[in-house]
């Protein structure tokens, strides 16, 4: 099983679409750090929601460890590399849970990179402006690693979106309009139901208190279940679908 | 001045598996017998039958493959070879029949790139991935050491072109990028799908010598393609397949012999020719003082044997009908 995880992560550092992934993370991360840290009025960044708010743009991660996880299951598929990685490992569900741990791990370095860089930038607006920083030290810490956790989950489970769904461009378009849209909509309209959806699990986790929002603790278990969700659904799919 | 390329083509393949502890495995005198004793069998169909819908894609197939031979597995696109090829390695479930590789399914052997080595399709690489990096992933999947993708690199002289990325290579490169991550196991079964495909004749060439230097020493090649002639100076034995059923299971001897056909042979040294076809024990009439006809025997083999016994050939001509033409004949698709 560790043979296989190591062969999954150096599937993700071999090909260049995942240094465009990282890339393309970090120049949004600054984008959005830097734009609201620096044009916010300084009166819309006093509370302590609010502060979470900035501090918290590293979250965005989540989206480009979920797509690394997609592409580390589709491109198999897009390219036919699958077929060699179960010739070598024909356990399916070694393989999928090999690349789930991958994901995970990958999706922690992710949420690493991508929060550290999120909090440092928003961190420095709040002090540069002379603002008092407004979160308290179990705040601050469920906030790191609330992020973090999720931007890893995200990892996860974009290599069980990917495994369901196996088509690259479907997959992309499928976790973007959902993550963007469809979910935005839902908890807009139905938020009894749309906090348990994913993305908003995410916000939860890193302990943002909008209203309807799950406490924390149960967003983290509701994100832990869709990972857990979708890693079954592709550990079985895995199993039963015939690879052309 | 010779190119790179063509260096690789005309070197001689003497010894194509050398393992790490540097024991060359095709070059001994004396090779240990193929692992599976028991039942004899290397691969084995029974009953294997695959039906896309409405579409029965193969048909109740069964063969077995026994160790140390060269089979060819014939028919034309379509017949059904690739879906058994998938059946046979766990990719894709049979809608009935089994199918067993060294005694079990597939999907039940425990290291299967150890002892079977497979090339499916020539295009199955991320292009944006350098040729070391996916022969690494799957070496280090299967618990092997990074130092056997240099071995296998160096086994078809892709070192030079193993650190760029796969999408500059040329179809022969992808070919031997392939056969080099089957071989990345050491393994005592090759199975190869349209291998010659997109090749010179050069490479097919190249590949021929590499698969009888491979086959020497009791290890086993299950090799696909729709093109007789590419694989007829190479196996033992041929599978025909043609629109998923079996029609034709023999050895490339007893295909020739069925052809029936006959071979006209011109030669100044006929005494001899005829002395060397007798050992053989060949039918020969003769037509003339210059010549007469073989039968049951292809030219290639006559040509091979004149060659060993020193005796020129002047004119080799095959009468009546070739092995292509059995081929297509058992092949072709029923008349209206």
């Amino acid at each position: 099983m560790i043979a296989q995880v190591r062969a999954e992560l150096l599937k993700i550092r071999s090909t260049r679409t995942t240094i465009g992934i990282v890339v393309g993370m970090i120049a949004l991360i600054l984008l959005f750090s830097l734009l609201s840290g620096l044009l916010t009025k300084a009166p819309s960044l006093t509370s302590t929601e609010d502060q979470r708010g900035l501090l918290g743009v590293g979250s965005l991660a989540g989206v480009f460890s979920a797509l690394a996880g997609i592409m580390l299951v589709t491109s198999e598929y897009r390219f036919g590399t699958i077929r060699p990685t179960f010739l070598f490992t024909p356990k399916r569900s070694r393989v999928v849970a090999a690349k789930l741990a991958a994901g995970l791990l990958a999706g922690i370095l992710f949420g690493v990179v991508g929060e550290g860089l999120g909090f440092a930038i928003g961190y420095a607006a709040i002090a540069g402006r002379g603002l008092p920083y407004a979160l308290n030290g179990g705040q601050t810490a469920l906030l790191l690693f609330g992020t973090i956790g999720g931007i890893a989950l995200w990892g996860a489970l974009g290599v069980g979106i990917g495994m369901v769904v196996r088509n690259q461009v479907g997959a992309i378009i499928g976790l973007l309009a959902w993550g963007f849209i469809a979910e935005n909509l839902l908890f807009a309209f139905v938020p009894s139901v749309g906090r348990f959806a994913p993305a908003h699990a995410s916000d939860a986790l890193m302990g943002l208190t909008t209203d309807h929002l799950l406490p924390a603790a149960a967003g983290g278990a509701t994100l832990v279940a869709w990972t857990l969700a979708f890693a079954l659904a592709a550990v079985g799919l895995a199993a039963r679908r015939d690879v052309t | 001045m010779r190119s790179k390329h063509e260096r690789w083509r005309r070197k001689p393949v003497a010894n194509p598996i050398r393992r790490s502890d540097g024991l060359a495995l095709s070059e001994q005198v004396a090779p240990e017998p193929a692992a599976p004793a028991a039942s004899g069998a290397v691969v084995v169909a029974d009953g294997l039958t695959k039906r896309f819908g409405s579409v029965l894609a193969v048909d109740s197939l069964s063969f077995a493959l026994a160790p140390g031979t060269i089979t060819g597995f014939l028919g034309p696109n379509g017949a059904g070879k690739t879906t058994t090829l998938r059946m046979l390695l766990g990719l894709a479930s049979p809608s009935s029949g089994s199918a067993s590789v060294f005694g079990r399914p597939y999907s039940e052997l425990a290291q299967p790139a150890l002892r079977i080595g497979t090339v499916l399709e020539a295009t199955d690489f991320h292009p944006g991935r350098t040729g070391r990096d996916h022969l690494r992933m799957l070496s280090r999947s299967a618990g092997l050491p990074d130092a056997r993708v240099d071995e296998v690199l160096r086994l078809v002289e892709l070192e030079g072109s193993a650190g760029r990325r796969v999408k500059g290579y040329s179809l022969g490169m992808r070919q031997r990028l392939g056969l080099a991550a089957a071989l990345l196991g050491d393994p005592e079964l090759l199975i190869l799908d349209e291998p010659a495909n997109g090749l010179d004749p050069e490479g097919v060439r190249w590949l021929r010598d590499f698969l009888r230097a491979f086959a020497t020493g009791g290890r086993t090649v299950l090799v696909s393609s729709h093109v007789l002639a590419e694989v007829a100076q190479t196996v033992d034995q041929v599978l025909i397949i043609n629109r998923g059923k079996l029609v034709v299971e023999s050895s490339l001897e007893q295909l020739t012999a069925r052809v029936g056909g006959s071979v006209r042979v011109r030669t100044p040294e006929l005494a001899r020719l005829q002395e060397a076809l007798q050992r053989s024990q060949i039918d020969f009439t003769t037509l003339n003082e210059q010549g007469g006809l073989v039968h049951g025997v292809s030219s290639e083999r006559i040509g091979d044997l004149a060659f060993a016994a020193g005796v020129p050939i002047h004119e080799l001509v095959a009468e009546g009908s070739s092995l292509e033409d059995v081929f297509l004949e058992l092949t072709a698709e029923p008349q209206p």
